[in-house]
């Protein structure tokens, strides 16, 4: 069930989600969400904290198990898929908490996310010094190539977020599902971030971002899903979505209590 | 004397060659073994078997151990590994426990608690190692060539996954990581290396039973890899060296009534133990910055 359309205006929908619930014991962190991807353009969720985003996230990369509904990776099931095979099928992903390699080194965090194989040799063409100048190139975008060789646990926090996203950038993935990616940043690194995601769309990847940042969601967002309790409210426009009275109390009402 | 050192020195580079195999699991893969001493036993009792009734070549007999120890490793990490991490040191121990009672009871391959006596020397080309001379150079390159390989394994993109699973599991699945298949495999490796210091062992000493495979050698090895420094390519080694040594010294200290020795050198282990943790956690050759 390829999508063939391929309309200007409507974007081709990369993955596709539908009627998508978890319960944890009784409680539905994500319930019946529906929502499209589409291809070569940044979605962003929001919502107030436990709205289920991250939760969505770990459902998507098969890291958690949906209690019902479909997820369709260019219209193939990857409901039960393990989190390794659907990362090779090109949904990468950051996490809230980072969880760098932290004993290695930046430039070891990453060559080992380039390197998809396992084994000693890999499967595709580049040869292991093609892979350590892509590498270092990476490095040199993000700003992190002078501190190549230390260890990712003695980096400081901002660095630490680039790394993050430094070894998204290795991955060949076709989708990246970022989570507070820029939460803490400083301004100047913050236009680096944006600046840096939008030079990756225009090569063609499809971005998913978690943000809390609303000043971060205007600026980068084409579209917006919002979530709340784990329900999809909305899903559209970003000043569709930013312009309505209810959205906006939901999320600043939850903000400031 | 010269006979004195020349053993010591083999029975180092066989525990070295045991500690960096375990080092390899415990300070790159993150997995914690209890049963290291029973892939050496493995390794041991399949040497010493086809020694007494087949064969004396030490080749045939490293690839017949390494095989054995490896496919059994792996019927252990299957199962054991697709749970959490943790759950192997206990999955680990059982088997552990579980090995020696077969090593003990399982008297017409293992010669049960009494061993196997009167093994053979073994011999490459026809040549044997009679010489302890020859038998030390023999396990100083057996262990040259476990720590090249190992070094070399390490510092590829497999040592590489290695690390970030161990770093952070669910990191390295959402980077394609085939997290059960690599870890397996490293056990895999781990056991069947471990299998040609049995292998050496029991080619040496010419007798085997199951005291050298209990616990306490799995507890003495992964003691090795902490005292030495985890994770580290020189770590295992120096730990090896330093514990090998102990109670060799223990016995030169006049004042030490030969029959406490064992006790005393059980009390110096638990000291020398707490005082490493609380000044060097990282071990003696750990280095803040982390090697590798």
């Amino acid at each position: 069930m390829l999508q063939t359309s391929s309309l200007p205006t409507t974007p081709a929908t990369l993955l596709e989600i539908t009627g998508l619930t978890k319960s944890f014991d009784g409680v539905k962190a994500v319930e019946d969400v529906s929502l499209q991807l589409r291809e070569g353009i940044i979605t962003t969720l929001v919502g107030p904290n436990g709205a289920g985003k991250t939760t969505l996230f770990n459902l998507i990369t098969g890291h958690l198990r949906p209690s019902s509904g479909e997820i369709r990776w260019q219209g193939t099931s990857i409901v039960g898929c393990a989190p390794w095979k659907i990362a090779r099928l090109g949904v990468a992903r950051t996490f809230q908490d980072l969880r760098l390699f932290s004993h290695m080194t930046v430039f070891e965090n990453v060559l080992t996310a380039m390197e998809k194989s396992a084994w000693f040799w890999q499967s595709e063409r580049a040869t292991g010094a093609q892979r350590r100048e892509r590498a270092r190139q990476i490095l040199d975008a993000t700003g992190l190539l002078h501190k190549a060789d230390v260890r990712a646990n003695d980096l400081a926090y901002a660095e630490r977020k680039f790394l993050s996203l430094a070894r998204i950038m290795a991955t060949d993935a076709r989708m990246w599902l970022l989570d507070e990616p820029a939460s803490g940043l400083d301004p100047r690194s913050y236009e680096l971030f944006v600046a840096l995601l939008r030079s990756e769309v225009r090569r063609g990847i499809t971005i998913c971002i978690i943000e809390h940042n609303l000043e971060i969601v205007v600026s980068i967002s084409d579209r917006i899903s919002f979530l709340d309790q784990g329900r999809l409210l909305a899903d559209g426009e970003p000043e569709e979505i930013l312009s309505n009275p209810h959205l906006s109390s939901i999320y600043f009402g939850e903000r400031n209590s | 004397m010269l006979a004195y050192v020349a053993n010591l020195a083999t029975l180092i580079c066989i525990n070295a060659i045991l500690a960096v195999t375990l080092n390899f699991i415990m300070g790159y893969a993150g997995i914690f073994s209890l049963a290291h001493a029973v892939f050496f036993g493995v390794g041991a009792y399949v040497a010493a078997l086809m020694a007494l009734q087949w064969t004396d070549s030490l080749l045939l007999q490293l690839a017949f151990a390494m095989t054995v120890s490896g496919l059994l490793s792996a019927a252990l990490a299957l199962p054991a590994l697709r749970v959490r991490g943790d759950y192997f040191v206990a999955a680990s121990l059982g088997f552990q426990v579980l090995a020696v009672t077969v090593f003990s009871e399982w008297k017409s391959v293992t010669g049960g608690i009494g061993g196997l006596v009167g093994i053979p020397p073994a011999t490459i080309a026809g040549h044997a190692f009679v010489n302890p001379m020859e038998f030390l150079g023999l396990a100083a390159v057996a262990l040259a060539l476990v720590v090249l390989l190992t070094r070399t394994l390490v510092r590829s993109s497999f040592g590489r996954s290695l690390k970030a699973i161990r770093d952070s599991e669910s990191a390295a699945l959402a980077f394609g990581k085939n997290v059960a298949l690599i870890k397996t495999l490293s056990v895999f490796y781990s056991s069947a290396m471990c299998a040609t210091a049995g292998v050496l062992y029991a080619d040496y000493l010419s007798f085997i039973n199951v005291e050298s495979f209990t616990i306490d050698a799995s507890t003495l090895f992964m003691a090795m890899v902490i005292v030495g420094g985890i994770g580290t390519v020189w770590g295992p080694l120096v730990g090896a060296v330093l514990l090998t040594l102990l109670p060799a010294v223990l016995t030169y200290l006049p004042f030490l009534p030969q029959t406490e020795i064992g006790s005393v050198q059980q009390m110096v282990y638990g000291l020398a133990m707490v005082l490493l943790m609380i000044f060097k956690p990282d071990g003696l050759m750990g280095i803040k910055q982390g090697e590798a």
